[in-house]
């Protein structure tokens, strides 16, 4: 595959990926980061097979499928780079996020992702497991205790 | 009675698209034939509309976008590129990042 074919497929992916960034780095910049060095790390770690594919992007169907597929590929390494970057930006990363949004943001930075995955980019949970690299235990255990927290934030505010 | 409690413990998994594909026909053939139940299922897809609306979806700024945008194809350019390996190698390369501008 040639090297503008492959920008041409992942470019229609930067706002989804921005998106999924943010979940996991609330910070304009920081989710801008997060989106360019997870695709350095896929482009450094799939290099070979990248330019050795033969695709035909004339096909819309063959397109998509295969937007899908690097797309799922980009965001295994946006979780794994994105949670640790999370962890290390601790409670700071809540506070200084001005859109609000405190409940979610104070979930698990992989429940966080999980949510994320299932809700906006509507993965299913086996599309989830493959992302995540979490056994489906886990991946339906994060979906349920992600919605449980949310859910109970509201009730909470409602009451007060 | 004991059927209905199966099945309504289905409906979150049902909405979270974690049942096989067996249970998933079981559950919608079970939903068809006891239309009672849909109203379950609604107040269960509310339930998860509010949920959804909890989950911040940010939308970047057109420059930021377009900055971003040439970040990855910066990227793209000069770590998808086999080393070249002659001068007509290194001429392919700059011809195709000509033609990508």
């Amino acid at each position: 595959m040639k090297r503008f074919d492959f920008f041409q497929l992942v470019q229609p992916l930067t706002e989804k990926l921005y998106s999924m960034a943010y979940a996991l780095v609330p910070d304009d910049l920081q989710a801008e980061q997060l989106v360019i060095d997870s695709m350095n790390a896929f482009l450094l770690k799939e290099k070979k097979s990248l330019l050795h594919k033969d695709v035909d992007l004339t096909n819309k169907k063959n397109l998509q499928l295969l937007r899908r597929t690097y797309f799922k590929s980009l965001l295994r390494y946006m979780g794994d780079i994105g949670v640790r970057r999370s962890s290390q930006l601790g409670e700071s990363s809540i506070v200084a996020n001005p859109e609000g949004f405190r409940a979610f943001f104070g979930l698990d930075p992989k429940v966080r992702f999980v949510m994320k995955l299932r809700f906006e980019a509507q993965f299913n949970v086996e599309e989830i497991e493959e992302i995540t690299q979490l056994p489906k235990y886990e991946v339906i255990e994060k979906l349920h205790n992600g919605r449980f927290l949310l859910l109970n934030d509201l009730n909470r505010g409602v009451n007060v | 009675m004991m059927e209905k409690n199966v099945y309504q413990k289905k409906i979150v998994p049902y909405l979270d698209g974690s049942l096989s594909s067996s249970e998933k026909a079981e559950f919608e053939a079970y939903v068809y034939t006891h239309p009672d139940f849909e109203s379950q299922i609604r107040s269960k897809e509310e339930e998860l509309t509010l949920v959804r609306s909890m989950i911040p979806a940010p939308l970047i700024a057109k420059d930021s976008l377009d900055s971003l945008e040439n970040e990855i194809r910066e990227s793209v350019l000069n770590l998808l590129r086999e080393e070249p390996r002659n001068f007509w190698g290194r001429m392919k390369d700059s011809w195709e990042e000509w033609l990508s501008r």
